[in-house]
């Protein structure tokens, strides 16, 4: 639509300047290079014009104006620095000062206060005036933010970023007049309100008010790096502030897809790089134990037990196992590292436990391997679908899009989630079907959707491809049978079809609850859904499946699988083995490699007689621990790579000492496809040395020298093969929704997006002994299996020990209390935990954190696989529970 | 665990709010929402008909409207005639006004405060008496001065507060 826009000229400070209409007086000077001291305005937040700070003066009338509130209008004379304007600046800013502790020097806000730094420039050091005594420091038991609301200035950032941003709705004014504060409810301490400690306030903070609690090392920053938080698969974007190569504290970037904002664990969480448990120093086994080594003595060993195994068994006896939270740079080199040095296609990345349902059921439907579109384009969503997912703990920045999707855009909800979590408030319909029987409840709003004609017809006549098949498939799945399968009345199942169809975009977003518990076949009925109702990938449409892990998009992209090369260019296609050859100079293996779990069952049965496993823990993470254990024992040289010793580690022969996130350089592939730069803040503790480093100094001993001098190196060539990472280089900058559509486009395989029929087989039947279906989930204060948010000093203070929540009927059928030991037994092994009586369970259904260091929960999981996508189920399954006397 | 903290803070002060209670508000709330600016509205009903809002009604109310419920408590607190805690059937105000400070309002206050062994802006247990200060009330002359429930006593002096007071001593 272009229009001729209208133009509106103003003068400022004698200049004429235009800009356009709905402009404030202050984006017009920001625009111009005009210098206004601001104090609660920010670009993030809905301005409000609270402290007249940035007031200016209309020459015509003599008024003074709030700029960052005033619209421009034509003809206006604004003098931006008249002495009215620095008379009255100067008494707003006396005022402030008047009820401001003297404790300036002794702030930790220090130089990032901004009512010190705009004092200070305008010349005013004490204040005359009468102070008004304020309020002390509020007592308050959380290691992540302490207020002293003496030295608040009522800005209402806090409020606003609360509301606005992470939609928390914590905090508020409280009381009139002087009085007045921002408060929680009921004026109790931050962990008693709905504060979840993301940190935004704080940053956003413009005084001492609101400043971070327990600070891992002191100090005035001396360096700030842009870099991107290592936890989950947002990606968010965090500057990290760095005085004496010892991290002082995380921000929140302002670009991004986080735009200021973070959770708990990327702003206090990041500690574990300073952890003393790092490992330093490579270690050996010697005689059983492990000791110290140099890296040349850690290195042979490793390198030659390598060559060993590939000239007396040939290279399928060698395996290597990499990380998602390993950057792209260094998963493309490990995937190099396999195939041209050790000459396998045994390798595979500990994400494929659960990602591969996404990249077979996207792939096989639409074609996409990821979430078709930008987080930000959910807030357009007129409906949206949530189901298998909890983001406010697994992927928090995604939680947030949504609650600003329904409270500020009037998005509709359908929550599909058994428990009741943060999001059910939020939900217009909140659908609980039995655990396992989503296939059946999607077909069944399919299918409804079908009967009432609701698809969009153009769409899936002329675009999609085997809708007869679909439509056919459905027949079965009648409000009725899916009624008595799912235990969703009818009724409900018909109003998520009408929100879900009626919506002019509606968009799906699911998490490990689909892909670990129906697999591809929940994914598929999730596309099929998109596909009916042409919602597959236009702004405010599309699919988005969250990632677990920081890099996991990335370390699937670089091929770190044993099936596809770099790109998903399938090792068995002579082609794009080509391009790969020509590049590396040597001849691919030519049949797929195994799996993670099919590594460890060959190690078992002594087929795999070497593996090389970096940045993962699968002694502790697999199912079935005691059998991996079993398999890694008998391995004749096992080589781990981690930031510390793990349970795998103790198993190994050789553990090599790798650097933090902090301390390197690369990217991180986000949920979105988003390539994010990973830039390096501080060096690496002690010896230990980048995950890249060290896999090019093995492949140099084994005698392949890899002609990379930098990761930037290795990202030029990702470039040149991989087609969509190119586009991808000039990073944030480029990241512009406008871009990313011809991103996508070009992931898109060939043809039209095919409707994929998919059956409800039933899971989780009740057997006879183990009554009760256990879901396992992320908490917010922990991560993976906790290897790091463990070692944060503040996260670890705030994490609860292992718990287990238990509905109120089935407590009082236990006979069991809070705060009860118990003991939850699945058919293949059992855990330990204290009980919780909570009402966000339905009967019959428990509920357990993933992870918690002292008491992996996957002991409870078999290792049997979805025949299709070949990973185990780790999200739920059968249990009985006993209290322990 | 966070989640019952909270409560058992709210429920300090009175009564307990049973389910009921809640269903009886959220009629309430139906009653009033379907006006542009219901929020206050529904705040002086509840206030009518509770004798003040009890908090656990707060997060109700919030969720209702759509709002959060630490807005709905900072809409509350803006206004100085709605209350979170039950006040007592008589309002002692005790007037802190020039012509009473300089006349010995203030040890009339602290005498007051003794008799019903309460702060300013509290309540006595059993809900006889809430305490609060005020500004000149006009009555200057007859300094210093202090009102309960609604009747102006003028002339205060301990012996007089004894009187008006004293059998609440220690009743707490
Ligand atoms: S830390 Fe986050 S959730 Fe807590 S008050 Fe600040 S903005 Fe709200
Ligand atoms: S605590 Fe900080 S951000 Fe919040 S109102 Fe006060 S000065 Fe502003
Ligand atoms: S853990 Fe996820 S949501 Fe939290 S800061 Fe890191 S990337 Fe962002
Ligand atoms: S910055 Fe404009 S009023 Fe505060
Ligand atoms: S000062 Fe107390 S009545 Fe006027």
């Amino acid at each position: 639509m272009e229009k001729d826009v209208e133009i509106i000229t103003i003068t400022l400070n004698g200049v004429e300047v235009s800009g356009h209409p709905g402009m404030t007086i202050l984006d017009l000077a920001h625009e111009s290079g005009v210098d206004i001291p601001t104090l609660c305005y920010d670009p993030l937040l809905r301005s409000i014009g609270a402290c007249r700070l940035c007031v200016v003066e209309e020459e015509h009338s003599g008024a003074l104006l709030a700029s960052c509130v005033t619209p421009i209008a034509s003809g206006m004379m604004i003098s931006a620095n008249s002495p009215r304007v620095r008379e009255r600046r100067r008494m707003m800013l006396e005022l402030m000062l008047a009820s401001h502790p003297d404790s300036c020097l002794v702030c930790d806000k220090g130089n990032r206060c901004e009512l010190r730094r705009i004092a200070s420039d305008m010349g005013i050091g004490a204040v005359e005036l009468e102070r008004i005594p304020q309020p002390a420091i509020i007592q308050e038991i959380n290691p992540f933010i302490e207020r002293d609301l003496s030295k608040c200035i009522l800005c209402a950032k806090c409020i606003r970023a609360c509301q606005e941003l992470v939609v928390n709705g914590a905090l508020d004014y409280f009381g009139r007049g002087f009085a007045t504060k921002p408060a929680t409810l009921g004026n109790l301490p931050l962990e008693n309100s709905e504060c979840t400690f993301c940190g935004t306030c704080i940053a956003l903070c413009p005084t001492g008010a609101l400043r971070e609690k327990d600070t891992p090392y002191r100090g005035t920053t001396s360096q700030v790096v842009h870099t991107t938080c290592p936890f989950c698969g947002c990606g968010c974007n965090i500057c990290l502030e760095v005085k004496d190569d010892q991290l002082i504290r995380a921000r929140p970037g302002k670009e991004g897809i986080n735009q200021g904002t973070l959770c708990v664990r990327g702003a206090y969480g990041l500690d574990f790089v300073n952890s003393p448990e790092r490992l330093t120093i490579p270690l050996t086994r010697v005689e059983g134990s492990l000791e110290e080594a140099s890296w040349d003595k850690a290195i042979d060993i490793a390198a030659l037990g390598f060559k060993h195994i590939k000239e007396k068994y040939g290279p399928q006896a060698l395996a290597v196992l990499g990380s998602p939270r390993c950057t792209n740079e260094e998963n493309y080199l490990l995937s190099r590292f396999a195939r041209g040095v050790l000459g396998t296609n045994n390798v595979d990345n500990g994400s494929s436990l659960y990602n591969s349902a996404t990249r077979i059921g996207l792939g096989q439907s639409l074609g996409f391997l990821n979430s078709t579109n930008p987080l930000s384009d959910l807030e357009h969503a007129e409906t949206i679908l949530l189901i298998g997912a909890d983001p406010s703990s697994s992927a928090p920045l995604v939680e947030y899009a949504v609650k600003r999707a329904v409270k500020q855009k009037g998005a509709r909800l359908i929550l599909v989630d058994p428990r009741q979590t943060e999001l059910s408030s939020f939900s217009h319909l909140w659908l609980r079907p039995r655990v396992g029987t989503d296939v059946a409840l999607i077909n069944g709003i399919a299918k409804s959707i079908i009967d009432e004609g609701l698809l969009d017809e153009e769409y899936v006549s002329r675009r999609t491809d085997n809708f007869e098949e679909l439509s056919k498939s459905l027949e079965g799945y009648t409000l009725d049978f899916v009624e008595r399968t799912t235990g969703v009345l009818a009724q409900s199942i018909h109003q998520a079809a009408w929100l879900f169809a009626q919506a002019k975009e509606a968009a799906i977003v699911y998490g490990s609850g689909i892909t670990q518990v129906s697999g591809s076949s929940g994914v598929m009925s999730l596309a099929n859904l998109a596909m009916l109702t042409g919602n597959t990938g236009a702004q405010g449409g599309g699919i988005y499946p969250l990632q677990k892990e920081n890099n996991t998009q990335g370390a699937c992209d670089m091929g770190s699988l044993p099936d596809f090369l770099p790109g998903y260019q399938s090792v068995e296609d002579a082609k794009s083995r080509r391009q790969f050859e020509e590049c590396w100079g040597i001849s691919l293996p030519t049949s797929r490699g195994l799996t993670a779990l099919e590594m460890m069952e060959e190690a078992r049965s002594g087929r795999i007689k070497g593996m090389y496993i970096v940045g993962e823990n699968p002694a502790l993470t697999f199912p079935r621990p005691d059998l991996i254990r079993e398999a890694l024992s008998s391995l004749t040289i096992l080589v781990v790579q981690d930031m510390f010793l793990t349970e795998t580690g103790e198993l190994a022969t050789a553990i090599l000492p790798a650097a933090s996130f902090a301390e390197k350089e690369g990217t991180f592939t986000n949920f979105e496809g988003r390539v994010n730069k990973v830039q390096r803040a501080l060096n690496p503790q002690g010896e230990s040395l980048p995950d890249g480093e060290i896999i090019l100094k093995l492949a140099s001993r084994m005698g392949f020298l890899l002609p990379y001098l930098s990761p930037k190196e290795i990202m030029e060539e990702v470039c040149e093969l991989v087609p969509w990472y190119g586009e991808d280089l000039g990073l944030e900058e480029s990241r512009k929704s406008s871009t990313w559509g011809s991103i996508h486009q070009k992931r898109l395989l060939k043809g039209f997006p095919r409707f994929c029929p998919v059956e409800y087989t039933p899971k989780f039947e009740a057997g006879d002994g183990y009554p009760f279906v256990l879901i396992v989930g992320t908490t917010l204060y922990q991560f993976g299996s906790g290897s790091r948010s463990s070692r944060s000093s503040r996260l670890a203070k705030f994490s609860p020990e292992p718990f287990l929540e238990v509905s109120d009927p089935d407590a009082r059928e236990l006979g069991i209390v809070l705060g009860d030991g118990v003991k939850v037994m699945s058919r293949v092994g059992e855990t330990t935990a204290r009980a919780r009586i909570v009402d966000t369970l339905p009967p019959g259904m428990l509920f357990m954190p993933l992870s918690s260091p002292q008491n992996y929960v996957n002991a409870l999981f078999d290792v049997s696989l979805d025949p299709q996508t070949k990973t185990p189920a780790l999200k739920a399954c059968r249990v009985r529970v006993e209290r322990i006397l | 665990m966070q989640g019952e903290g909270r409560k058992n803070l709210m429920m300090s002060e009175q009564r307990i709010i049973t389910r009921n209670d809640q269903e009886q508000v959220r009629k309430t709330i139906a009653d009033l929402q379907d006006q542009s600016w219901p929020l206050i509205p529904i705040l002086e009903k509840v206030q009518e008909e509770w004798g003040y809002i009890p908090p656990e009604f707060i997060p109700t109310i919030a969720q209702a409207l759509g709002l959060f419920p630490s807005q709905v408590q900072g809409v509350i607190s803006f206004y100085a005639q709605l209350y979170t805690e039950p006040r007592g059937r008589k309002v002692v105000r005790v007037c802190r006004g020039t012509a009473c400070h300089v006349r010995g309002g203030k040890t009339i206050l602290k005498l007051v405060k003794r008799h019903l062994d309460i702060e300013e802006g509290q309540t006595t247990p059993d809900l006889e008496y809430t305490l609060e200060t005020v500004a000149c009330i006009g009555v200057c002359a007859l300094a210093p001065n202090i009102v309960i429930g609604g009747k102006t006593y003028g002339h205060m002096n301990p012996k007089k507060v004894e009187q008006l007071l004293g059998h609440t001593k220690g009743g707490g």
